[in-house]
């Protein structure tokens, strides 16, 4: 740990320049705010940005799961869900928005899924990347249109918004709830896979969409039903999303990118994987940043790579799927 | 169906595919811009480069909006020696590859004479490289860097806002003053943060303040939380954001949400109409610079260019950004009637030294585009954001600083310019 605390102080300096680094030392130690609790402080922050990432990622993989699609157009449906809230807060506040925008969001994916998406499956998965990636676009500029370029404001409840601690000022309610979302999602979402008819379904499909279908499961009902699933669970998170980041057409893209990591990193196919990959993510990126805040957000990117030279199928990835 | 079928019909769909892509691309591209004049005297043509898509999206939307309501202005006035004015506007999307691109097809398609806009430093230089490559004159509306009328400038390039320098020199006072010498940096990780970060650095030092510490975030950074974490570790007098755009939304919601902004002052640099829109009313708080303000009742003509603005804008304040675009066009006018001419050369000299008549410049003191590095010198607003305040009332000025008072003389920042 003094070898950690030095080189903090190190990575420190080099920030600050030569102004900062004499007046910075004496004043960790008289804070009372050690260099350790900082690494801890990071270390648990990113755990709870991870739990973001991976609740994020959730619908993504789902919906590469089955539909065989690697929807570019998540972020954008993301975005999407967060505009209606917005829309809808007023009326039904933050609340009612949370439960009616996300469903808002499914059926606008229904309508995706059911006149476009549909077309392609059996084909190559590029062309379906290639089509979610122009609805991506096409989305935004709807946004833009309806709602204007300018960012809009998304109220949270003014009994979230408050930090519980003093010293640990970055708990807030509303990230803890975040976190709560993530892990009931993920707990929901297993649920539903491993015991309900459409769960059992959708795992079959995953591993065998022709048999599915030959025993007489309508796979079509059964695509748009998962995809459906997914594009609700993109906009639960655009809207935990938008709550604590500015809501503007263009906030799915850089949500989309670490949504993306994760799921290499946990292992396509794999939910719990997913999960974990954007726990690992959040983590390490967490931790870098206390020693070297500048490579924080290569950090995941590296990460994705060392795993796919390591271990392609990723931590809990079904082997030979998407490898 | 076996394999072999499919691959066939792949490449069919495929080739037909491309076919068709190609054809709408080649068709956006040859796409020309119906021009509504008719009249039979020759237009003189305004290119227009801003963002309409991508991150800056809002500002470049400003910028437009102000620089067709001057060219509306202009022309109900009977035009720019007896022609009218044109403004060709192209998406620059904030990338100054695009920004160049379009630029290029402005020049050869539709035959501009003069070149602006552009909210971003890098594209600015892009464009400002390729304004004097080929000789046009170049009105930059909205990108910061110090450079572009500093060790970059160009004889073709004049600039409407201000420089960081000038950015950073309009608060520190108030801030340093106001709040204490210690202070916490968040610092977007490229040129325009480095710029802001060293300029006030070196006003700090001047007074002997010093700089507990920095962060440079990544651009796009959604997660600040680390970075404060870091920052209330050095508990600063001033928590200084240097960070723009979506970035400063972003950090500035999360640092409510944290409390921070009870325990230190929070201010930065360059604050403007949009990112304050986009934030929930508790995350409006802190002290900043704007370079224009909607709300000025003792400076004439500003209460009426609101109006007409919001006219044309159905409902929306103007912003720093709309007067940007909007004193641009009208100083390119303003140029053209006093040169009598469209040559390059001749409308550069006349811009050399003009000063922006008061229903142009809306600012209170002179607004004069400097004859030695051609940058705009007018007034800076700082102020504090109005806690809690509801659109449009959403800042308070402290006092407008003339730019001359606090730009750098043109000897200092680098910029020398041919002799005409």
């Amino acid at each position: 740990m003094l070898r950690a605390s030095q080189r903090l102080l190190r990575a420190t300096r080099l920030r600050t320049g030569e102004v900062g680094s004499r007046a910075l030392k004496p004043r960790f130690a008289s804070r009372g705010l050690t260099v350790d609790l900082i690494l801890l402080f990071n270390t648990f922050n990113g755990l709870i940005t991870g739990a973001f990432y991976a609740l994020m990622a959730l619908g993504l993989a789902l919906i590469l799961g089955l539909n065989n699609t690697i929807n570019f157009a998540h972020g954008a449906f993301m975005a999407l869900a967060a505009y209606f809230a917005y829309t809808l807060e007023p009326h039904l506040g933050f609340w009612g928005a949370l439960i009616v925008a996300p469903l808002l969001a499914g059926a606008v994916g229904l309508v995706v899924e059911r006149l476009l998406i549909r077309r392609l499956y059996g084909r190559d998965p590029l062309y379906t990347l290639l089509l979610t990636f122009g609805l991506a676009l096409i989305i935004q500029d709807m946004i833009r249109t309806i709602w204007g370029a300018t960012g809009v404001p998304l109220t949270i409840p003014q009994s979230l918004g408050h930090p519980l601690s003093q010293t640990y000022f970055f708990l807030t309610g509303y990230r803890l709830f975040v976190v709560a979302v993530a892990l009931i999602g993920t707990g929901a979402l297993f649920a539903i896979l491993r015991y309900t008819r459409l769960g059992i379904r959708i795992r079959a499909g995953n591993a065998d969409l022709e048999t599915v279908s030959a025993m007489g499961v309508n796979i079509y009902l059964l695509r748009t039903a998962n995809f459906v699933i997914g594009i609700i669970f993109a906009g639960i998170a655009g809207i935990l999303a938008a709550g604590q980041l500015g809501l503007d057409p263009t906030m799915g893209d850089g949500l989309l990118m670490p949504a993306f990591v994760a799921i290499v990193v946990g292992g396509v196919g794999s939910l719990l994987g997913s999960m974990l990959g954007g726990l690992l993510i959040g983590a390490a990126a967490g931790i870098t940043t206390s020693f070297y805040p500048a490579a924080s957000e290569v950090v995941i990117y590296l990460i994705m790579a060392l795993m796919l030279i390591v271990r392609p199928r990723g931590l809990m990835g079904q082997e030979g799927l998407l490898e | 169906m076996n394999k072999e079928d499919l691959k066939e019909q792949f490449q069919i769909d495929r080739r037909t595919l491309i076919k068709t892509g190609g054809a709408a691309g080649l068709a956006a591209l040859l796409g020309t811009q119906v021009t509504s004049w008719g009249a039979s005297e020759k237009p003189i043509k305004i290119g227009m480069v801003d963002p309409m898509t991508g991150t800056y999206a809002a500002l470049g939307h400003s910028e437009i909006t102000g620089a067709k309501l001057a060219e509306a202005e202009i022309n109900k006035a009977g035009g720019v020696l007896g022609r009218p004015l044109q403004l060709f506007v192209e998406d620059s999307a904030g990338n100054p590859g695009t920004a160049v691109d379009k630029c290029s097809r402005l020049l050869s398609q539709n035959e501009v004479d003069f070149l602006m806009g552009t909210v971003n430093s890098a594209s600015s230089l892009a464009v400002s490289q390729f304004a004097s490559r080929h000789h046009k004159l170049y009105v930059c509306t909205g990108g910061h860097v110090d450079s572009l009328t500093g060790s970059d400038c160009k004889s073709t390039t004049f600039r409407t806002c201000s420089t960081t320098w000038m950015l950073t020199a309009g608060d520190f006072d108030l801030l340093y003053k106001k709040f204490g010498k210690k202070w916490y940096f968040i610092t977007p990780d490229y040129a325009f943060g480095h710029a802001l970060q060293a300029d006030y650095t070196k006003q700090l030092k001047k007074v002997g303040g010093f700089v507990a510490g920095a962060a440079l975030t990544p651009l796009g950074t959604t997660d600040f939380t680390s970075y404060l974490i870091n920052a209330k570790a050095t508990s600063p007098d001033v928590l200084c954001l240097l960070v723009a755009g979506n970035d400063l939304v972003n950090c500035m919601k999360q640092i409510t949400q944290f409390g921070l902004d009870k325990s230190m002052a929070v201010g930065g640099s360059m604050m403007e109409l949009e990112p304050l829109q986009a934030l929930p009313q508790t995350a409006r708080y802190g002290w900043w610079t704007m370079e224009w303000y909607w709300n000025q009742p003792k400076v004439p003509h500003v209460a009426s260019f609101v109006e007409s603005y919001k006219a044309a804008s159905g409902g929306e304040y103007p912003s720093a950004r709309s007067w940007f675009g909007y004193a641009s066009t009208h100083a390119i006018a303003l140029a053209v009637a006093r040169a009598q001419s469209t040559d390059t050369d001749r409308v550069v000299r006349a811009m050399e030294g003009l000063a922006l008549p008061p229903e142009v410049a809306l600012k209170p003191g002179q607004a004069v585009y400097r004859a030695a590095d051609h940058q705009l010198l007018s007034g800076m607003y700082p102020g504090e954001v109005v806690k809690g305040g509801k659109y449009p009332n959403l800042f308070h000025v402290a006092e407008v600083v003339p730019g001359s008072k606090i730009a750098l003389p043109a000897s200092v920042s680098g910029c020398e310019l041919p002799k005409a």
